[in-house]
């Protein structure tokens, strides 16, 4: 079992991270993974930047805790998830989450259950920036909804 | 006592704010009186989804304080 959680104060690459994980997961027989994007457009109208605030230690430990805790939950061998801070363009990732394991479903699952953790409890703060100022992103309700399922 | 502020309550009240508590005021108290003395941050101070943290531990809202504690109020949280 490995586990990567990093958080990337300058650029996420994720073919980078997907080659990483690819490579880790020679024995395995399947690498599933999520690249989570800033969009350029919401409903305020065109987003000219996302800025993602955090704390300098619960952050890591944030990421650390939901990955680890992947990792236990899942017949996975391997996770990884890597999270931007700071100023991001639309169109840059802003998230990668991947595991391996050596049956597709563990990996799928896993995938799903670090993301829906990462909305919810990852210690960020998020707001998109446009033509007439900033606003605060906050999870919806099916984001909560949807980490609730875990339990 | 120190309290830090993060997120969409740090745009509303400050980063940082140096006050005098007293001594064994839980954390329950202190969010009254800064919802009182902030009535726009009230609403997030209240939020179930806002949190509190003493050296870098999520407190319930019965934790008593001490003096010299920081206490920082997270904004609610949000990821990927």
């Amino acid at each position: 079992m490995s586990i990567v959680a990093r958080l990337e104060e300058a650029s996420l690459r994720p073919e980078q991270e997907l080659d990483a994980l690819i490579a880790q997961a020679s024995g395995d027989g399947a690498v599933v993974s999520f690249v989570g994007i800033a969009r350029s457009e919401s409903k305020r109208g065109p987003v000219e930047r996302l800025i993602l605030e955090h704390h300098s230690i619960l952050t890591q430990q944030s990421l650390d805790e939901i990955a680890v805790a992947a990792g236990e939950r899942f017949d996975v061998s391997h996770v990884r998830v890597v999270h931007r801070c700071g100023e991001i363009a639309p169109g840059e990732p802003i998230v990668f989450a991947g595991a391996a394991s050596r049956h597709r479903r563990a990996a799928f699952d896993a995938a799903d259950y670090l993301m829906d953790r990462l909305k919810t409890e990852a210690v960020f703060w998020k707001r998109e920036v446009g033509e007439d100022g900033s606003a605060w992103i906050e999870p919806t309700e099916a984001d909560y909804a949807d980490r609730e399922r875990w339990g | 006592m120190k309290v830090l502020f993060y997120g969409r309550l740090a745009e509303a009240i400050g980063p940082e704010l140096e006050i005098e508590a007293r001594p064994g005021c839980s954390v329950a108290e202190l969010r009254d009186r800064l919802a009182a003395e902030h009535p726009h941050a009230a609403p997030v101070l209240r939020s179930k989804r806002a949190r509190t943290c003493i050296r870098d531990i999520l407190v319930a809202d019965d934790h008593r304080l001490a003096a010299a504690d920081t206490v920082e109020f997270l904004s609610p949280l949000s990821g990927g």
